[in-house]
């Protein structure tokens, strides 16, 4: 009897798992839907609460046009949602139709194999998004997901602090005037200029400023370049400067102390992407209105890029979807239609990639919290000049976490720039058996 | 099995055959008991042996967790030999043990000693009390913790500035980090190592303690020379399970320091679960877990060895 029962168990189990391994099988083609009654589904869409308030704003209209398909969302963290599709995949069964994915983590599920492949249905929308954003969505020539926000860069101040220390936003044209600009206003205010911890710190800001200059952990080959271009060390350095002149706040992102300075005008500015304004307006600042404005990236020399990204998330069909003709349904209506995607950055602020939505006058106009600044069409002008760069890889959470601790112990004094740099590259390329 | 059913009723032959293989008449007697404890072994061969033989399986392969895994043989174990993060966790978690281990034990069996007095009044809220931390969700209690230790906005350091003692970087000083998440560790085992020591305590016997009170032995001398010696077991027990607690520790460091700063409370069931379940590199974590529960094991024996070779004089036996 114990023997039975436990070695049925023991096979159940290894079935499970075997078909989970195996599983998979030849992809099949996904049809253009047309819209109206034929298309039938029941779809589950995962993501996170600010995506999933987004995506709902053009949900009447979607049901109108596809009456029999319905949409169930499931918000979770971003966080807890990967984690559920990574163990979906694993599992063979028990992921979504949809799923909200952003752009650092896309490549990975891409590697991983679990996405329906969309080449031929988002076709004939490859000019009408922005171009660099299709390189993490591809492998091996075919597309994977469909974009949907992107994350131009630019410099977020405080106009209040700046007026008080004498300084014009106008006249920080590189990143030296940017760094004279900070001695100042610390000199003259006590306000540092931006927030970069030193213990906690991620790692991004700099992955900004990389890809600003085209660069990134790794070369267009995939060989890691954090220890050769000569560049990337200039920049660390430069970082380094701050840290060293007690010109950046030492505060841990979205972390009390860190919401008190942005919201309290104890940090003179932040280099980040459009989605900062959003947060800034919703929840860190949101009496704040007039206090911030924008200006674009310092240049590192004269005629440099003034372009950079940060973050940006997509739509993808998961490979077990058996509606994924009602699922492209969806994405095709809420990311390909210029018309919905301008009603969900009028409604809710998220920027989108679909450049056949910049035309509208809505872009023109003034940005009433950023004190009249036409801030919209700034954003549009960074935006086409992204360059393509090698930070999204399939193993940016690995390649990040590396990188991360180097420039922590720099920050904190323990190594130079160049040690960190090299620590990081030598230990990406044993762990991921890069070049 | 249809035949263990039917063939009690011959029972010669089964007196026969079971004279060779006594385990079988055991099994036939006790049928029903083993059928009383069968569901803990099925649960412990699905969730338990099944994994641990999969996974050493993984270790050999190279698998995101979904797809085709590649064989790869000992290329696994072969990439950890120079990899500093692994090698870092495991020191990590060295240093982690040596911080907080001795010092809680002693203060253990300090407590354990002053619960045992029989001066003491209301002895089972005290004992309740010093165990309630164990008992409590570990995530709610880190994340207190990491309130608590905020370098900026914490009690401790509000606190700390009313004796004008200026900030300390609770959770932001690799040094500082590795000794909070030894305090909270401290708080939330001190009670279950102090509930193992009084155990022991009370399988000493009175007469020992009196007849060393008598030869005029003071409190400290009764402590050093008869209790702690007695507890020889208590504490080698303690011990191991905080060698295997620590290598293995997760929850605490993830709630309160994430692993950080410069990956310095990042110990190896961390390192595990990173690997495994943030880069899917499946095999590759698979390999990390088997080299832990080695090294663990290799701690744990020679922790018997070192403990038992000297036998404590007053034992008798």
């Amino acid at each position: 009897m114990r023997r039975g029962w436990s070695a049925g168990a023991l096979g159940l189990v290894l079935a499970l798992v075997l078909a989970g391994c195996v599983g998979g099988g030849e992809p099949e083609q996904v049809s253009t839907p047309r819209p109206g009654a034929e298309t039938k589904g029941q779809l589950t869409v995962w993501g996170w609460d600010a995506a999933i308030k987004s995506l709902k704003v053009v949900d009447a209209g979607f049901r109108q046009a596809y009456p029999n398909v319905t949409v169930k969302y499931v918000a979770k963290p971003p966080a807890d949602t990967y984690r559920n599709i990574q163990l979906a995949l694993s599992a063979g069964s028990g992921a979504p139709d949809v799923s909200v994915i952003e752009d650092s983590h896309l490549a990975q599920f891409v590697k991983l194999g679990g996405l329906a492949d969309v080449t031929d249905l988002v076709k004939p929308h490859t000019g009408q998004v922005n171009a660099y954003r299709w390189k993490p969505a591809t492998k091996d020539g075919r597309v994977y997901a469909m974009p949907w926000d992107s994350g131009p860069v630019a410099v977020f101040y405080r106009r209040d602090v700046f007026s008080k220390a004498g300084i014009d936003p106008e006249s920080i044209r590189t990143w030296d005037d940017y760094y004279r600009a900070a001695k100042v206003i610390k000199q003259r205010t006590g306000v540092p200029m931006w927030p970069q911890p030193k213990a906690r710190n991620d790692a991004r800001l700099l992955e900004m400023l990389l890809w600003q200059q085209g660069l990134g952990y790794v070369d267009a080959q995939g060989n890691v370049v954090l220890d050769k271009d000569p560049r990337i060390q200039r920049t660390l350095e430069f970082m380094g400067r701050f840290w060293r002149e007690d010109l950046s706040l030492d505060a841990e992102w979205w972390q009390d102390a860190w919401y008190k300075a942005l919201g309290g005008g104890k940090v003179a500015t932040i280099p980040e992407a459009v989605w900062m304004g959003t947060f800034f307006r919703d929840f860190i600042d949101p009496k704040g209105t007039g206090h911030w404005g924008v200006f674009k990236l310092p240049v590192w020399e004269p005629g440099g890029s003034q372009a950079s990204n940060d973050g940006g998330s997509t739509l993808a069909i998961f490979e077990q979807s058996k509606q994924k003709d009602a699922a492209w349904a969806y994405v095709e209506y809420h990311l390909t239609r210029p018309e919905s995607q301008l009603q969900i950055y009028e409604k809710t602020d998220i920027f989108p990639a679909l450049e056949t939505t910049y035309q509208a006058p809505f872009f023109q106009e003034p940005s009433e919290y950023f004190g009249g600044q036409k801030v919209r069409q700034l954003f549009v002008d960074v935006v086409r000049n992204i360059p393509e760069a090698g930070v999204y890889t399939s193993e940016y959470q690995e390649m990040n976490a590396l990188l991360a601790s180097q420039v922590q112990s720099f920050a904190l004094g323990k190594q130079t720039a160049q040690q960190a740099l090299a620590k990081a590259a030598a230990a990406i390329r044993s762990r991921t058996s890069r070049a | 099995m249809a035949r263990n059913a039917a063939e009690p009723a011959a029972l010669p032959f089964t007196r026969e055959r079971g004279r060779r293989r006594p385990w079988l008449v055991a099994f036939r007697r006790y049928r029903v008991p083993y059928l009383f404890i069968l569901p803990f072994f099925v649960a412990f061969a699905v969730f338990f042996l099944y994994p641990i033989g999969f996974s050493l399986s993984l270790s050999l392969h190279e698998w995101s967790g979904s797809g085709p895994a590649r064989f790869v043989g000992l290329g696994n174990y072969r990439l950890l030999l120079r990899d500093e993060l692994f090698w870092g966790s495991m020191l990590n978690a060295t240093i982690l043990f040596l911080i907080y281990v001795p010092a809680m034990t002693f203060l253990a069996l300090v407590l354990a000693s002053l619960l045992h007095s029989r001066y003491l009044r209301l002895q089972g809220l005290w004992r309740a009390l010093i165990f309630l931390p164990n008992i409590t969700s570990m995530v709610a209690a880190g994340y207190v913790f990491r309130l608590m230790l905020d370098t900026d906005s914490g009690l401790a350091n509000r606190l700390l500035s009313f004796f004008g003692v200026s900030p300390i970087p609770w959770l932001d000083d690799v040094w500082w980090a590795r000794l909070s998440l030894g305090l909270l560790l401290v708080w939330a085992w001190l009670g279950w190592n102090t509930v193992i020591m009084l155990a022991g305590l009370q399988t000493i016997s009175p007469e020992l303690l009196d007849a060393a009170r008598v030869d005029g032995a003071n409190a400290a001398q009764i402590f050093r020379r008869i209790t702690v010696p007695l507890l020889r077991p208590q504490i080698l027990f303690a011990v191991t399970l905080s060698i295997i607690g620590t290598y293995s520790l997760f929850t605490e460091p993830y709630v309160l320091t994430r692993g950080g700063p410069v990956q310095a409370t990042t110990t190896p069931v961390y390192q595990v679960f990173t690997t495994t379940f943030e880069y899917a590199k499946v095999g590759y974590g698979a390999a990390m877990s088997y080299v832990y529960f080695a090294v663990i094991v290799v701690l744990t024996l020679f922790q018997f060895w070192a403990l038992s070779r000297e036998r404590p004089a007053g034992r008798g036996r």
